[in-house]
C-alpha cells in the first residue's frame, strides 16, 4: 500500500469560536489592551530624519502586494504594518533600510500568524536580493528587543466578527461584507493617517463603509447612515462624531486609490502606444495588475 | 454597487516589476551591508547596555551589579530546575527557512536521535552548528540566579 503526504496543499485553520464570539467580555478586553500597541508617536514629526510618509506608503504597498502574492493570512499584513510603526516610533531608521525592517516584520508577523510562515529567503527574493537572510535574522532580534517582545497586537481585524455579529446583517452577504472590511483595513494599514487610531475604530469605521458601500441598506432602518453610525459606535465605545470622521476618511483613501489605479491603466496604456517593444512585459504586467476595479472578485 | 480595488496591486506600480508581475524589486536603492552590520552592533549594544542596568547585571561578563533594583544570589546548581541548567542543545534543523541556501546539503542530513542529543557545556559545538543568531549570543545568562525584587514594577 502506498502512502499518501497531503499536508502539504491544506492550511490548517482554527474555527471561529461561538464561545470567545459570544462572550462580551472579550471584545471589552480587546478594546481594554488595544492602546498598549499604538505607536507611541507621529514618528515623521519626531524621529525620523531620512524617512518620509511617501516612503512608508511605499514599503507598505509592496509588503501588501508580498502578503497577497504569498497568500498570507489577512491578518499578517496590518500586524506587520504595526510592527514596523511600532519599531519607527522608536529608531531612527535610514531609508535604505526600510525595506529591510517591512520584510522583518513581515518575517515575523507571519510566523505569530501562520501554520506555514514566509521564509527568510524568500522574503529576500523579494527585495531583488537586496538583503541577505543572515541580515533578515540578526534584525528580527533587533525589532523584537525593540518592541519588547510584544508581538500579539491587536489588530482591527480582531474585531470584524465582534461588529459583523452584532449586527442585522443578511446572513448571505456576510462574506463578501467581511472581504469588504478586510480590504478596507488593509488600505487603512497603507495609509500613515490611521497609524495612530485605535484598531477598533479603524474596524468599525470600515464596517461602516463596507455596509454603505456595499448598499446593503435599502430594507433595514437599522442599518441606514446614522442608525447605523450610532449602532457600530455604540459596540466599539467609539464617539459617533469620531467614527463617522474615521469613515469618511476611509471613503475618501479608497476614492485616491481607485484614481491612481485608473491613472496607472492610463499611463500603461500611453506606454503600450509609444512603445510596442514593450508591449510583450507590459501584458504580462497587465494580466496581474488589474485596474479596473469593477473586473475584481474579491 | 461599488467594487473595490486589488489592493496592492492598484495602488502600487512605483518600481520595476520582476518577472511575471512579481512584487520582486528592490524600493530605496542599494543596501549599505557595511554600515547595516555597524548599525546592528550599535542597536544591540545598546540593547544589551539596557537590559544589564534594568536587571543590575552583567551579561557580558556574567557578574551581577551593585546598587540596581535587584539583589542577586547565586543558587548551587542542583537547586535549580533542569531547564533553566546552562547547557547546549544541538537540533537537527526542521525547516529551511532559517537555514542559508548554501547549507542545505550539509544540514539535511538525517540523523539519529543520538546525533541529537544534548551536549552539555560543549560551547564549541553550539557555535559550529548554530547559523541563527541566538538571544544567548548576546544574553549569556546562567540562570544559577534568582532574583528579590526591592521595588514592584
Amino acid at each position: 500500500m502506498e502512502l499518501y503526504c497531503l499536508e502539504a496543499e491544506t492550511v490548517v485553520r482554527a474555527r471561529p469560536d461561538p464561545n470567545l464570539l459570544g462572550d462580551d467580555r472579550v471584545l471589552q478586553s480587546l478594546l481594554t489592551i488595544e492602546e498598549r500597541f499604538l505607536p507611541q508617536c507621529s514618528y515623521f514629526k519626531c524621529v525620523q530624519k531620512d524617512i518620509q510618509p511617501f516612503m512608508r506608503r511605499m514599503v507598505a504597498t509592496w509588503m501588501l502586494e508580498v502578503c497577497e502574492e504569498q497568500k498570507c493570512e489577512e491578518e499578517v499584513f496590518p500586524l506587520a504594518m504595526n510592527y514596523l510603526d511600532r519599531f519607527l516610533a522608536v529608531v531612527p531608521t535610514r531609508k535604505c533600510n526600510l525595506q529591510l525592517l517591512g520584510a522583518v516584520c513581515m518575517f515575523l508577523a507571519s510566523k505569530l500568524k501562520e501554520t506555514r510562515p514566509l521564509t527568510a529567503e524568500k522574503l529576500c527574493i523579494y527585495t531583488d536580493n537586496s538583503i541577505r537572510p543572515q541580515e533578515l535574522l540578526e534584525w528580527e532580534l533587533v525589532v523584537l528587543g525593540k518592541l519588547k517582545w510584544n508581538l500579539a497586537a491587536v489588530t482591527p481585524n480582531d474585531f470584524i466578527e465582534h461588529i459583523v455579529k452584532r449586527l442585522p446583517l443578511p446572513e448571505d452577504k456576510l462574506d463578501l461584507i467581511r472581504k469588504h472590511v478586510q480590504t478596507f483595513i488593509a488600505l487603512c494599514a497603507t495609509e500613515f493617517n490611521f497609524a495612530m487610531y485605535p484598531p477598533s475604530m479603524i474596524a468599525t469605521g470600515s464596517v461602516g463603509a463596507a455596509i454603505c458601500g456595499l448598499q446593503l441598506n435599502g430594507t433595514n432602518h437599522a442599518l441606514w447612515g446614522d442608525n447605523l453610525t450610532e449602532l457600530l459606535a455604540k459596540i466599539t465605545n467609539t464617539e459617533v462624531d469620531l467614527l463617522k470622521a474615521c469613515q469618511e476618511q476611509i471613503e475618501r483613501v479608497l476614492m485616491n486609490s481607485l484614481r491612481e489605479g485608473r491613472r496607472q491603466q492610463h499611463k500603461q496604456q500611453q506606454q503600450d502606444q509609444t512603445n510596442p517593444r514593450n508591449k510583450a512585459l507590459d501584458d504580462q504586467d497587465q494580466s496581474s495588475t488589474p485596474t479596473d476595479v469593477r473586473d475584481i472578485n474579491l | 454597487m461599488m467594487s473595490l480595488p486589488g489592493r496592492g496591486r492598484v495602488l502600487y506600480a512605483g518600481c520595476r516589476r520582476g518577472v511575471g508581475g512579481s512584487a520582486q524589486c528592490c524600493l530605496f536603492g542599494k543596501v549599505d551591508h557595511e554600515q547595516l552590520q555597524r548599525d546592528y552592533t550599535l542597536l544591540m549594544r545598546t540593547e544589551l547596555e539596557d537590559a544589564s542596568r534594568r536587571w543590575s547585571f552583567d551579561f557580558t561578563t556574567n557578574r551581577p551589579l551593585v546598587g540596581g533594583d535587584f539583589e542577586w544570589v547565586v543558587l548551587p546548581e542542583s537547586r535549580v530546575p533542569f531547564v533553566y541548567q546552562d547547557r547546549t542543545i544541538v537540533v537537527k534543523p526542521q525547516s529551511k527557512a532559517v537555514e542559508p541556501a548554501s547549507d542545505h546539503t550539509k544540514e539535511d542530513v538525517p540523523k539519529t536521535p543520538e546525533q541529537c542529543d544534548e551536549n552539555t557545556h560543549s560551547a564549541e559545538k553550539h557555535t559550529l552548528k548554530r547559523k541563527q543568531t541566538n538571544i544567548t549570543d548576546f544574553y549569556q545568562a546562567k540562570r544559577r540566579v534568582v532574583t528579590t525584587r526591592k521595588t514592584g514594577q
